[in-house]
């Protein structure tokens, strides 16, 4: 009796040749130092130096992913250093400049308060209804500017989806790394409707920054304010938001991934998060399951690091919105029945190719975009050293 | 003639507040209304007890303080206060709302009639008047741009009708919510929309508190 191939346990792939990974990895190498030496700029020889350091790790990652054929592990080391590094420079940055952590009213007033991703849906409604940004930033500013920042986001995002909450965002990483410290997981047993929480924060957020007229999440539920900017509290109310921030960052961002194994702010809180999933409907990237060779053994639902799969998603054959294409299912399964996968193709065609095609525009944007906040991270670090 | 520019004047100050209003009224209707029946009747139904009781808000509220002479002069102070007590009621029927959903969803959730989230008609009606009501009496900047308009008038009849005609014409704003309707029903979405509305309770109850600590908590 013939037996279908795909029903078949494979073995793990054999790693790659060292010519062809490094073949794979030469444009790679290129987008580095094009990004990092870029000719005509004048560069001090400490930011030399942590742009080498830089090029040289994240073209050393990709090239231990075309060898080893896996993914997750790699992107992690990228990840949680992007995570660490980032508070380390920005902090740096805003204390040269400000004397503080804090952000004083009069800073916010003058329109100096650095812009990240995070109030991005919540700028919406208002501009929508009253022509006005609700955030006290600078439009055009190069650095920090809310052009800018929204401008790299939304290409990014057009083609990634809700990988940027893998290969950009600079929150996540710490979590990630908090998680990756415990053998187990101490806590096992997750309630599913978390998984509804960040979408209840997303709609919660963006009707009351319309309400309110300023960016409500920055304002009052920011976990990562404890690492970057808090309020300069001059009164009650100031004081309580920053014990709401450090109480946040200590539970989801800390102690949970260190119970559970997971990205629990990602998976339980982030209002980005929930919004920017929504994008995964256009990205021609995703992850499926291919229903012919899964078993199911549901190896690939503890490996999610986001809760985004599910065993009612698995028998479908995909992953759930809220996926942020790490690759740590793909990596997990033992069957390789987990792809990386083209929209508009069938589901079996050539894995490799859709990794190969999704992880160069990640990583390129994963060098563009984390690559120059880890340089930042390790500049302030050597001059420190130095 | 008077009467006539002053109701002209009052619709086109209602009109032209209406996006204020949604706004301000958005964080309480959009998560109640996601907790409601799917469908344009029931919204519509939903919608029209809201309004009803926040023009009821609006009439009481200027009759008080019309009576009190306080309709363009209400000091900080006691206004801070007035806020933070419907801040506080806002929040404390809010977490009701999301806890009520909660338990008439329990039997038919489990199966494809999810959309039938209550059977008790009047869980819907209660919460959308006693909302409703709230939001009437809630110092949004329009309302108290109307109340000084209104405290302009010869008499309360007049003002009271200043009010009514401002409240049409922030009204019509309100029409689109009926669209949410259309929105799918399932134990995600009702799920996101309780815990929208008990998030979004928080807030008031802090804000309402901090109303109420006054200069202890703003400092000022």
């Amino acid at each position: 009796m013939a037996t279908d191939a795909r029903t078949l346990p494979l073995a793990r792939p054999a790693p790659r040749g060292i010519g062809w990974s490094l073949l794979l990895t030469l444009p790679i190498l290129v987008w580095s130092l094009l990004m990092f030496f870029n000719p005509g700029s004048s560069k001090t020889p400490i930011w030399i130096i942590s742009g080498a350091i830089t090029a040289l790790f994240m073209t050393t990652l990709f090239f231990m992913m075309m060898r080893s054929r896996s993914t997750y592990r790699w992107r992690r080391i990228f990840f949680v250093s992007l995570g660490v590094l980032f508070p380390i420079g920005f902090i740096y940055n805003i204390v040269v400049m400000r004397g503080t952590m804090g952000i004083p009213v009069e800073e916010m007033i003058a329109g100096r308060t650095p812009f990240c991703f995070m109030p991005i849906p919540m700028l919406i409604l208002p501009a929508a209804f009253t022509r006005t940004l609700v955030f006290p930033g600078s439009i055009a500013s190069a650095s920090h500017g809310i052009a800018a920042m929204v401008g790299v986001w939304l290409a990014l995002t057009l083609v990634m989806g809700k990988g940027w909450c893998s290969y950009a965002c600079f929150f996540g990483g710490i979590e990630e790394g908090v998680a990756a410290i415990p053998a187990r997981a101490k806590i096992r047993k997750l309630d599913p409707r978390l998984r509804y929480l960040p979408w209840a924060v997303l709609l919660a957020m963006v009707l009351l920054s319309l309400a309110l007229f300023e960016p409500a999440y920055c304002m009052w539920l920011c976990p990562f304010k404890a690492v970057s900017e808090y309020v300069a509290a001059r009164n009650l109310l100031g004081l309580v938001q920053n014990v709401i921030f450090i109480l946040l960052f200590a539970g989801l961002v800390i102690v949970l991934p260190f119970l559970t194994k997971k990205r629990t702010q990602c998976s339980w809180f982030c209002p980005f998060g929930a919004f920017q999933s929504i994008f995964n409907k256009i990205s021609i990237f995703e992850v499926k399951i291919d229903k012919e060779r899964c078993k199911p053994c549901l190896v690939c639902l503890n490996a999610c690091p986001n809760l985004s799969l599910s065993k009612e998603s698995v028998a479908r054959g995909e992953t759930l919105l809220s996926c942020m294409k790490c690759g740590a299912c793909v990596d997990v399964c033992p069957r390789q029945a987990i792809v990386w996968h083209i929209k508009g193709t069938e589901i079996a065609w050539k894995p490799e190719r859709a990794r190969l095609m999704f992880l160069y525009a990640a990583w390129a944007m994963a060098i563009m975009f984390g690559g120059s906040i880890i340089a930042q991270g390790i500049a302030t670090i050597l001059h420190f050293i130095v | 003639m008077p009467a006539f520019a002053s109701c002209g004047e009052a619709i086109i100050l209602g009109l032209v507040s209406g996006p204020a209003c949604i706004a301000a009224c958005g964080p309480i209707l959009v998560p109640s209304l996601l907790a409601e029946h799917k469908g344009f009747r029931p919204h519509a139904r939903y919608l029209s007890v809201f309004l009803a009781a926040r023009l009821l808000g609006y009439m009481l509220f200027a009759v008080v303080a019309w009576e009190l002479g306080l309709l363009a002069s209400l000091l900080p102070a006691p206004r801070l206060l007035l806020m933070g007590v419907v801040y506080v009621l806002l929040a404390g029927v809010l977490l009701w709302y999301a806890y009520s959903a909660r338990r008439s969803c329990a039997q038919p959730c489990a199966d494809s009639k999810l959309v039938q989230i209550t059977e008790n008609r009047n869980h819907g009606v209660t919460g959308a008047a006693a909302l409703g009501l709230l939001t009437g009496l809630n110092l949004c900047p329009p309302f108290v741009v109307a109340g000084i308009r209104a405290a302009q008038m010869g008499s309360m009849a007049a003002a009271l009708l200043f009010f009514t005609v401002f409240f049409l014409g922030t009204s019509i704003w309100f029409v689109p919510f009926v669209g949410l309707g259309c929105i799918v029903r399932n134990q995600a979405v009702i799920t996101v929309a309780r815990m929208a509305m008990v998030l979004i309770a928080l807030y008031y109850i802090s804000m309402g508190i901090a109303m109420l600590l006054g200069k202890k908590a703003y400092g000022y």
